[in-house]
Parts: C-alpha cells; structure tokens; sequence
C-alpha cells in the first residue's frame, strides 16, 4: 500500500495522459513530410522529378504541356522537391486527408512560356 | 571483393560443412546468384562466439542435383527451400520439403528470379 | 493412447504483428509437433530491386519492414557504398549511428509492449507504448516521418540535425531513460511475469549456436556476440559491449532485450556529445563497378546479411537480404515440442518475430 501511494495520487491529479483527440490537434512539426503541391509558374518541364520518382507518380508530357501527377502512388519521400533546380515542387508538412476515389491532377506548366516571351 | 571465400563443388560440399560443425560454427545464410548458363551458390559461415565469417562458393549446371546440408544445420531448410522455388536447384532430402510452396503460391510465376523471367512493367501499374 | 489434435497457430492471432501459420499437434496439453507454413507476406523485392535503378531501391528496401526500416535503409547504403569502395564523411556515420540507435530503442520497446500484452498484463503495455510516442516524435522531428525514414542514401545523409533539434533530442531521450527504467524494474521482479516465463522454451548454448539464431536470441543463451562489435558506422568509436545473459529462457530474452533500450538511449546522448562537425554528403562517381560486397549490421532483431553485385550499369546485377527472423524461426520447431500448449504465444513472441521481414 505505501508503495502504490506516490502512483495513486500521481494519476489522480495529473489529468489525462493523452491527448483528446480530434478536439486538441497537435501541430505538425517543421520538417515532417506531409504532401507536394506543385507551383505551374515555376515549372519548365525538366523532367527531374519524373526521372528521379521511385514510384512513378509523375508524368511529363511535352507536346501537350503539361505535367500529370498520381497523389495515390506518391509514397512522400521527397526526393522531387530535392531534385527540383527551379523550386516548383513545394514540400508542405500537413498530412493528406482521405478521399473516395484516386485523384489525378493535371498542370499546365508556365515557367518556360515565360522564359520564351523573355528572348 | 569478398574476404575468406574459398571453392568447392558439389561433391566436397558436405564434408566441409561437417568440419564448420565440428568447430562449432553458426551457419548464416546461403545466397544463389544466375550467370546466364549456370548457378552460383555461396555458403556462409560465422565462427561463434565472434564476427570471423567464412564462405563456400560452387558452381552448379541448371538441372543438377545438391545435397541438402539439413541433416547437420537444420536451420539451413528454409534458405534451400527458397533457392529451389526461386532459381529451380534441385535440393536432395531436405529436412522439410514444402515442395515449391513456401513463399510462392500456386498462382505464381514459376522460378521467377531466373534471367530471362525479367516481370517488367512501370512502378505503381 | 490419448487423441492428438491439430490446432491451427495463425495466421490471425492477437500475439502476432504480421501472419504465419504453425500447425500445432497436441496431446493433452502438451506439444508434440510442430509444421510451420509461410507465404502470407512475400512481394518479390529481391527482383524488383534489379529492375529499378539503384538510388530508387533504397525506399523500396525500406519497405521490408515496417518496425525495423530505419536500418534496412541504412544498410542498403552501406553494401553498395562497399561496391565502390567509397567513405562516407564522419559526421554522416555518427547521424547514421544515433537514427539506428533511436530505431532499436522504439523497437525494443513495442516488443516489451507485446510481452505485456501476451501476459495479459495490458496496462504495462499501455504505457510502454505511451513512452515509445516521444520517440517515434523524436524520429519525425529529425528524419521527417515516423515510419519508412528514407533519411539514407548512398553516399550519406539527407538532413542534418541542427543545434536546436539537439538540444530537444537531449532532454527527451533523459526523460525517457527515466520512465523505462521504472518500468522495467517492474517487469522484470514482478511474481506473475517470472511465473510465466522462467524456464520456458530454454535454448542451451550448443542447440542455440547450431540452431543458427542471431541477436538478442542467441544473447540470451549465453554468446557473446554481436555485428556492432566489428566496429563499422561510428561504433568503433563509441564504448560499446554486449549484452549477455545466460539461462536460455523467455525471462533472459525479456531482460536482454530490456537492458538493450537503456543501451542503446546511452549510446544516443554519448554519440550527441561526440559528433564532428563537417559536410553530410558526398556525391558517389559513376555507377556501381562490377563487384561483389556483404554487409552485416545488427537490427534490433537481430542480425542482416546484405550482399550486392554490381555490373557496371545503374542497375544491380544481385540483392539478397537475409532477415534475423529468417534464421530465428527453425529454432520455433525445436523449442515448442514438449512445452505446454498455453506457453505457445509467450515462446513465438520471444524470438521477436517479424515476419515481413522473413518474406520480403
């Protein structure tokens, strides 16, 4: 009994020991790897990500302009965002929200229409 | 390059092992490798108590026959069970034959690490 | 003679983190034979690591496990960084030493976790797995998630840890050693727990060397062995001796995996204070040159054997991983016979049993 004294009155006092969730929310820390989001003013259809991709989320297509990206197969390791040279790949660090059927999203990239209208 | 390998064949392979169990070696792990024409397969070994590790190399045709070293490590019956579903080397009186069927199923494709049963297909398909 | 019965172990039971099936005979309680049936987990890495270019494998390793998949990650690195050969920078070994250490300690922490749990001990479990969070944030504030780090590649590191961070890891990891060890005192002079396990499933040192079991198993029955001993990352630098006990029993696996948490939280604070300054990474030349290298390194359950072949071209020609449970489960089939059929779960959970990892 005066063993488990000290422990009795710890958890009696100390509130709860973890946290109400989905009312209390941590935030997430700087450098997690949540999601990519691509910037269309900066891309110029390099094809860094797309070689560099271990689950070949990303297809470039040059004739038509754009570039395709799967979220379901991205695994999030980052390596685009690492492989980018004109910053158009954008690391966030809040985590995905589920959905119902596999989105597809497509961009028009900008960033060498730009470098045309300049010469 | 790999430290302490030495080459035997098929016919001195279970007179060397039995000298590693004499000196009450660990066995480790065996690795099977293709060369196109033949199968490479290397037996390591780790003199216990310590981190001293021993190989055995030996080259074997496509359709010979092994024998099994079960009989002395029996530890060694999983890895020879999988050198004969991936690769198709036919293993002698194993300890415990699953007969094909340990890792694979029955839907699978048949002996898939060999060369020319290369799965291709884009990542992610 | 009494009726034997054949009972099925798995593949779904609450003992067990990933599927295998073991059929058990019994006869009145006690085991008589024992036929084990895998398959439940095998995706074919080995040869989808030979169709990707080398640098993409190293998430694709990681991915054999998910408890153990910090240093499955690292040591890919490490084998094909042997192909060349080339050196990594220092300070890139020590970041690699305190992630592999971090990665052991919330390992050997869920499995205390299980052993609670399989005792029916639930809130022993409950808190060790509350403790075990401020690790894994630990490992999401410096790798950036909390499983599949892919903080590795060949050639170094992709992050560093910066003065701040340092400063949290510190306090966390002396908060932590605090908790454990309370805990584990606990454990390891409660009556039931010693009831339960003393003298259960017992491995002499001779059975256990032919057997071929590796890590904290073979530690357990009295073999001073251990990979870390051969001094690769920053280990040679840092004090390190192995855990030894020798009884052979599920009690000696429990307080050899114990002791090895509060090791390897000690190893973390002296390799902080040790690090060198200096650059992370170094850009590997060329492709992998036609060579063969092995790796062993010491996961938290045990040891793994990596051996790569290079052929010159961005592809490797071989990658074979062979996993510490791969080696560990022929030893289930010499320990279960002959034991009481209620002592079944306690003896599987002792080898720590990862059977992703054994499946690849």
């Amino acid at each position: 009994m005066p063993v488990m004294l000290p422990t009795v009155i710890r958890n009696l006092f100390g509130g709860p020991a973890t946290r109400m969730y989905p009312v209390q929310v941590r935030d997430p820390f700087e450098g997690a790897r949540g999601h990519i989001e691509f910037n269309d003013d900066k891309c110029i259809l390099c094809g860094n990500c797309a070689r560099r991709c271990p689950a070949a989320a990303i297809e470039i297509n040059k004739e038509k302009n754009e570039l395709v990206f799967y979220p379901a197969r991205c695994i999030i390791c980052f390596v685009c965002v690492e492989a980018c040279n004109k910053d158009a790949v954008i690391a966030s660090n809040k985590w995905r929200t589920p959905y119902y059927t596999k989105p597809v999203e497509v961009h028009v990239a900008k960033g060498k229409k730009e470098k045309a209208k300049k010469e | 390059m790999i430290e302490n390998l030495k080459e035997i064949s098929k016919d001195t392979l279970l007179q060397e092992v039995q000298k590693f169990a004499d000196a009450k070696a660990r066995f480790v792990t065996t690795v099977c490798s293709d060369l196109g024409d033949k199968l490479e397969v290397t037996y390591y070994f780790n003199y216990s108590p310590g981190v001293d590790m021993v190989a055995l190399r030996m080259f074997v045709g496509k359709d010979e026959e092994v024998p099994s070293i079960s009989g002395i490590y029996l530890t060694a019956v999983l890895s020879e069970n999988e050198m004969f579903e991936q690769y198709g080397l036919k293993v002698k009186d194993m300890a415990i034959d699953f007969g094909g069927l340990m890792l694979l199923g029955k839907d699978s494709p048949v002996k898939p690490m060999v060369k020319d049963n290369a799965a291709g297909g884009k990542g992610g398909e | 003679m009494a009726p034997r019965t054949v009972a099925p172990f798995g593949p779904q039971h609450p003992v067990l983190p990933e599927p295998i099936q073991l059929k058990i005979t019994y006869e009145d309680e006690k085991v008589v034979n024992v036929v084990p049936a895998l398959g439940y987990g095998h995706r074919g890495i080995e040869k989808a690591c030979e169709i990707n270019e080398y640098p993409k494998n190293i998430h694709l390793c990681e991915r054999i496990c998910g408890i153990c998949s910090c240093m499955h990650g690292i040591s890919y690195c490490e084998v094909v960084e042997r192909l060349w050969p080339m050196e990594v920078p220092p300070r890139a070994k020590y970041l690699r030493t305190i992630w592999s250490e971090m990665s052991r300690t919330h390992s050997h922490l869920l499995w205390l976790g299980l052993l609670a749990d399989a005792l029916g001990f639930e809130s022993m479990f409950m808190q060790f797995w509350r403790i075990r969070e401020k690790v894994l944030d630990l490992l999401e504030m410096t790798c950036g998630s909390r499983v599949t780090q892919s903080v590795s590649v060949v050639g170094g590191v992709r992050r560093d840890i910066d003065d701040e961070q340092k400063k949290i890891c510190i306090r966390t990891l002396q908060e932590v050693r605090k908790e454990v060890e309370a805990l584990v005192n606990v454990l390891a002079t409660d009556p039931t727990v010693k009831a339960r396990t003393v003298g259960v499933g017992v491995l002499t040192k001779e059975q256990a060397i032919l057997l071929g079991n590796n890590g904290p198993h073979l530690r357990a029955s009295g073999v001073k062995e251990d990979c870390r001993m051969l001094g690769m990352q920053a280990y040679g630098e840092l004090g390190f001796e192995p855990i030894v006990e020798t009884d052979g029993d599920c009690y000696a696996r429990a307080l050899v995996r114990a002791r090895e948490a509060l090791q390897a939280i000690d190893l973390q604070l002296e390799a902080f204070s040790k690090m060198p300054e200096g650059e992370i990474f170094v850009r590997p030349k060329g492709s992998p040159p036609a060579n063969e290298a092995v790796y062993r390194c010491e996961q938290a359950r045990g040891e793994v054997f990596y051996y790569a072949k290079g052929n010159g071209t961005r592809n490797l020609e071989r990658l074979r991983v062979r996993t510490p449970t791969f080696a560990n489960i022929p030893s289930l089939l010499v320990m279960l016979p002959g034991s009481e059929l209620a002592d079944v779960p306690i003896i599987v959970l002792s080898i720590d049993p990862c059977i992703s990892c054994t499946e690849r």
